[in-house]
């Protein structure tokens, strides 16, 4: 009986000793902090892997582009030349682990300030972390919620959802000219994204007096659109504004073009402006419009470095992310120190007209009280020979608009 | 009419899920395992059909027979090395190996293969007939009669040939079977590589209208249970009218319902299949 | 008997070590983070140890309970500034109630029927949070809404510590939770049901009252587990709430590692499994995509393939060999 006790109980202790040893290792993690003078610490976190791995490469092409132009020039003239350290991470397509991830390059990486994340949802977890820290947080991402919660960190350089969504309905209708519009469809994938897209094409809609036959949420996943377009031809819409990311936008041209409904499609951005779009339609792609924050043929002295380096036409995220590091660089000169509050300041009160901010709309960005960039206008575009062409608003416009018959 | 579409797109697509789930049901009939992974062998099957046409120029049609062929002799080791040991073992060990394999096989894919979405592009992809109003599209179409085909030669394996009828004996009664001269452990393993092969056939026939990353399984996994569950687990006619079923009934759904609910739909079907009568629609066995 | 001491003594130890383990690390920083998860998880896995080590109920869809919970306080706290302490109330009541409704149809099944059913449940939360989104927010996600004066009473914490301290007194009583239950009547009567439910009929437990009682309580405490996470992650979304691979299976895996019925299993496999998934994300970020799960797949397989009844087992073995 004692020795049964005995074992019993060594075998208690020993299992507590195990979970105790555990615990230290988990414990004792290397937390190392490399402090190099000279260097300003920048976190880029953007999805590198998952569905939207393109769009996350693309953007930080972008900043690479940017971050060795700002080094090799001299570095941060207010700091002494001190050059740029970008710390990148994966967000991957969960917005908890995006936020995971932010936290851990606040805790480990010293960073002064965050670009990122491309879509929406990630930016808005990240955007929980960076405000509770006080660090501020750049991106190009549309959702309204972003500059919607009063938060004093976010700096968006691009204009709200809901405003490009409604520039995506009125200048289509404007585009249409002559033929009345009346009927129209809206199909949209269902994150943050999408939805305030369309929540300002639904307020465009219906300020205009047209009448939506359809509106589906999509799951963003999704693998078979066929009922959707089913529903699309049954619905009689003139005009349809998908919105959606790059394997939604090829499902929905692809099974708009095998069902034979011939409608013009006016895409919402993202998936439908980026050079996989028209490599993967080849000439389904071609006479597709659609909205966008911004375009590399505003500017071509300055993106056609882009295209130099990388080969293809400078999408808008990487331009957009571009304008973002370039103007995060001119706050860090002008607040002469790397303290997160100072960066803040200097961000809400300047506005930038150098560098990389003519490449914006208006060749300047001005951030107000929210976050928000007011010099930002969307812009309408068209794919026309694989080359995405600003045919709207004609102040804007290099290019005309192609209309493009039922084929 | 529209209607009338959805039916006939939902017919041609459960067809294909009958292909599909045929495995499932036939792993759990004669091996009396519900394997979880399974799905993964259909992105694996996917897969091989992909890296078939991109580098031997092969239209997914004729590489979902290579896919069959590369998965079978995979489902064929699994089975021996892996699943065998389960056999006997308490149920919690034999659900949390597949469920070890679904893990392994998805992220060793993510590794392998990255995970970007990856499409075939061929000749009939865009295509569609057109006929009385209603449309059919060309790579659905394909794909059920690929179905159609694959299912018949299932049916008379496995009630013409010598082994079809030995596997079928070793699910009915395997020590029977085994004082009868039959190699059951060799049936098994037979049974498994058929089952993750034909699901991997039918993932290689869906993927000229569909796109394939490391996570298509998940899509897949849900559905193929339903059907299965439908028809009655270890039914391999039940996996045929399940697999329809399931079919038209997501088809019509998408036609009321917002496609956000599509999933739900077929849950609760599956849940309250599992509640009120485990043993499927269906009633017979294998 | 001077060992009993020594038995009584052992957890204590443990317990006070864990109290002190936060005071030695930087606050916010990230080691405490990962240390604050990894109790948390271990009292997940001591909820689902509940049905899953007594009852030998293989649940696949415990993320069920998890979501409803962090849902409800966070909607309450939203919508009517309910602090999420008496949020963890009717989480356990909203998520209880849902475990003994769900236990209703899926009483009579056996082992991987009960998985299926349970996984697809956890699933059909999942979808319907997806798409209520007048409620839930939808894909987009809901945010634990940010005061920054905010204090004890919001269950909100500038500091890690606090935080830290909830999740190890969630530990402690789900821990004791199991104990008591496992040396109770009650634990007596789910072991019967576990050999042979038809013989415990026999000889007079009423297994349906059995069944329903353990999933009540071990969904109950999966839904507290829930809240603490949505006040110390403060965002969150329904692919994440309820996710099968990130949390149903997962906390099942780590009580099946650890030594699934076993009470310190829960705590042995989540010092186990989370710290190596930190160090995979840690050292392969971008790349480390996919390698820390293929990691739990393979240690999964070889812990099944090895002894299904986990490390507690293969150490207690080991031990054993050693003396003799």
């Amino acid at each position: 009986m004692k020795k049964k006790q005995k074992v019993a109980s060594q075998q208690t202790r020993r299992e507590v000793l195990k979970s105790l040893s555990a615990l230290t290792i988990a414990g004792t993690f290397p937390s190392i902090a490399f402090s190099q003078a000279k260097t300003v610490n920048i976190g880029v976190i953007l999805p590198l892997s998952g569905a939207n791995a393109q769009f996350g490469i693309n953007s930080r092409q972008g900043i690479e582009l940017v971050v060795d132009e700002i080094n090799n020039g001299g570095g941060l003239k207010n700091l002494g030349g001190a050059k740029i350290n970008l710390v990148i991470a994966d967000s991957t397509s969960t917005p908890t682990t995006a936020a995971t991830v932010a936290q851990r390059m606040i805790a480990e990486n010293d960073c002064c300030a965050i670009l990122g994340a491309f879509a929406s949802s990630l930016t808005l977890a990240i955007s929980e972390v960076t405000e509770r820290r006080g660090i501020p947080l750049l991106t190009m991402s549309y959702s309204d919620q972003l500059t919607g919660r009063g938060f004093k960190t976010v700096f968006q350089v691009t204009s709200k959802g809901s405003a490009i969504g409604k520039a995506q309905l009125d200048y289509a209708v404007q585009l249409a000219g002559g033929t009345k519009i009346n009927k129209v469809a809206i199909l949209y994938e269902d994150t943050a994204y999408g939805t305030s897209t369309a929540t300002g094409l639904r307020a465009a809609a219906k300020a205009a007096n047209i009448e939506i036959v359809m509106d589906e949420a999509y799951p963003l996943g999704i693998i078979d659109v066929t009922p959707l377009i089913n529903k699309l031809r049954a619905s009689n819409a003139q005009i349809v504004f998908p919105v959606s990311y790059l394997n939604d936008s090829l499902l929905i041209v692809r099974a708009l073009r095998q069902q034979k409904v011939n409608i013009p499609i006016v895409g919402g951005s993202a998936g439908y402006v980026i050079p996989d779009f028209s490599q993967a339609l080849g000439d389904y792609a071609n006479g597709v419009l659609s909205i966008c924050s911004a375009n590399y043929d505003l500017d071509p002295a300055l993106t056609n470095k882009y295209r130099k380096r990388y080969n293809s036409f400078m999408v808008h995220e990487a331009l957009e992310h571009a304008v973002a590091l370039d103007v995060l660089a001119q706050a860090i000169n002008i607040s002469k120190s790397t303290a997160p509050e100072g960066i803040i300041q200097a961000l809400h009160s300047t506005t930038f007209t150098e560098g990389w901010a003519k490449a914006m709309t208006n060749g300047k960005v001005k951030f107000d009280d929210t976050g928000l960039n007011i010099y930002a206008e969307p812009l309408m575009l068209q794919w026309q020979k694989k080359e995405l062409v600003t045919v709207w608003p004609k102040s804007y416009a290099k290019g005309k608009f192609i209309a493009r018959n039922a084929s | 009419m529209s209607f009338l579409q959805a039916i006939l797109d939902g017919l041609m697509l459960g067809g294909v899920y009958a292909v599909i789930s045929i495995g499932l049901t036939l792993v759990f009939g004669v091996v009396s395992i519900v394997n979880f992974a399974q799905a993964e062998f259909l992105m694996l099957g996917m897969y091989v059909a992909y890296f078939v046409w991109r580098y031997l120029g092969l239209d997914p049609i004729l590489g979902s027979l290579i896919s069959f062929a590369a998965v079978f002799v995979l489902g064929f080791f699994v089975q021996q090395f892996l699943i065998r040991r389960v056999l006997k073992a308490p149920e919690v060990a034999q659900i949390f190996l597949t469920v070890g394999i679904l893990i392994c096989l998805e992220n060793l894919a993510l590794i392998f293969f990255g995970s970007e979405y990856r499409s075939v592009q061929t000749s009939y992809q865009n295509e569609a007939l057109e006929f009385l109003g209603l449309i059919i599209s060309m790579p659905y179409l394909i794909a059920f009669i690929a179905s159609g085909i694959a299912g018949g030669f299932i049916w008379w394996v496995l009630t013409k040939t010598w082994w079809g009828r030995a596997v079928r004996a070793t699910a009915q009664n395997p020590m029977a079977a085994k004082l009868m001269g039959i190699n059951t452990d060799q049936m098994y393993r037979i049974a498994f590589g058929l089952g993750v092969g034909l699901t991997a056939f039918g993932g290689a026939i869906i993927l000229p209208y569909l796109t394939v990353s490391p996570s298509v399984g998940g899509q897949f996994g849900v559905l193929m249970f339903t059907v299965v569950v439908l028809g009655g687990l270890g039914n391999v006619l039940g996996a045929v009218v399940g697999g329809i079923a399931v079919g038209v009934i997501q088809s019509l759904s998408g036609l009321f319902l917002p496609i956000q609910l599509q999933n739900i739909a077929l849950f609760i079907i599956f849940i309250a299949t599992l509640a009120f009568r485990p043993e499927g629609l269906l009633r017979k066995s294998l | 008997m001077n060992t009993q001491p020594i038995q009584k003594y052992c957890p204590l130890a443990l317990f006070i070590l864990l109290c002190s383990i936060p005071w030695l690390l930087t606050d916010q920083g990230y080691a405490i983070r990962v240390l604050t998860l990894l109790l948390l998880f271990a009292a997940m896995a001591q909820s689902w140890n509940i049905v899953g080590g007594l009852a030998n109920q293989i649940s696949l869809g415990h993320a069920a309970f998890f979501g409803i919970g962090a849902y409800a306080s966070t909607i309450l706290l939203i919508r009517f500034n309910l602090s999420p302490w008496l949020g963890i109330l009717v989480a356990m009541i909203l998520a209880g109630l849902t475990g003994g409704l769900l236990s209703l149809p899926t009483m009579k099944l056996r082992g991987h029927y009960f998985a299926l059913a349970t996984l697809a449940f956890g699933e059909v939360m999942r979808a319907i949070a997806n798409t209520w989104s007048s409620v839930t927010g939808g894909p987009v996600g809901i945010s634990v809404p940010f005061s920054p004066n905010a204090g004890l009473g919001m269950m909100q914490f500038k500091s890690t510590i606090p935080y830290y301290f909830m999740m190890l007194a969630a530990l402690t009583i789900t821990t004791f939770i199991f104990w008591k239950i496992s040396h109770s009547k009650l634990g007596y009567e789910l072991r019967a049901v576990k050999a042979n439910v038809d013989s415990a009929e026999v000889i007079g437990i009423d297994t349906t009252r059995t069944k329903i009682i353990a999933s009540v309580i071990s969904a109950a405490l999966m839904g507290a587990c829930g809240v603490l996470y949505a006040q110390f992650n403060f965002f969150f979304d329904p692919d994440s709430a309820f996710s099968l691979v990130g949390i149903s299976i997962r906390v099942a895996l780590i009580c099946i590692i650890g030594g699934i019925g076993t009470v310190f299993g829960p705590l042995i496999g989540a010092c186990f499994l989370l710290p190596l998934e930190e160090i995979f994300n840690a050292f392969l970020s971008g790349k480390g995509a996919g390698y820390s799960q293929l990691a739990y797949g393979v240690i999964l397989i070889g812990i099944i393939l090895l002894e299904p009844r986990g490390l507690t087992t293969l150490f207690k073995q080991a031990v054993q060999r050693i003396k003799a």
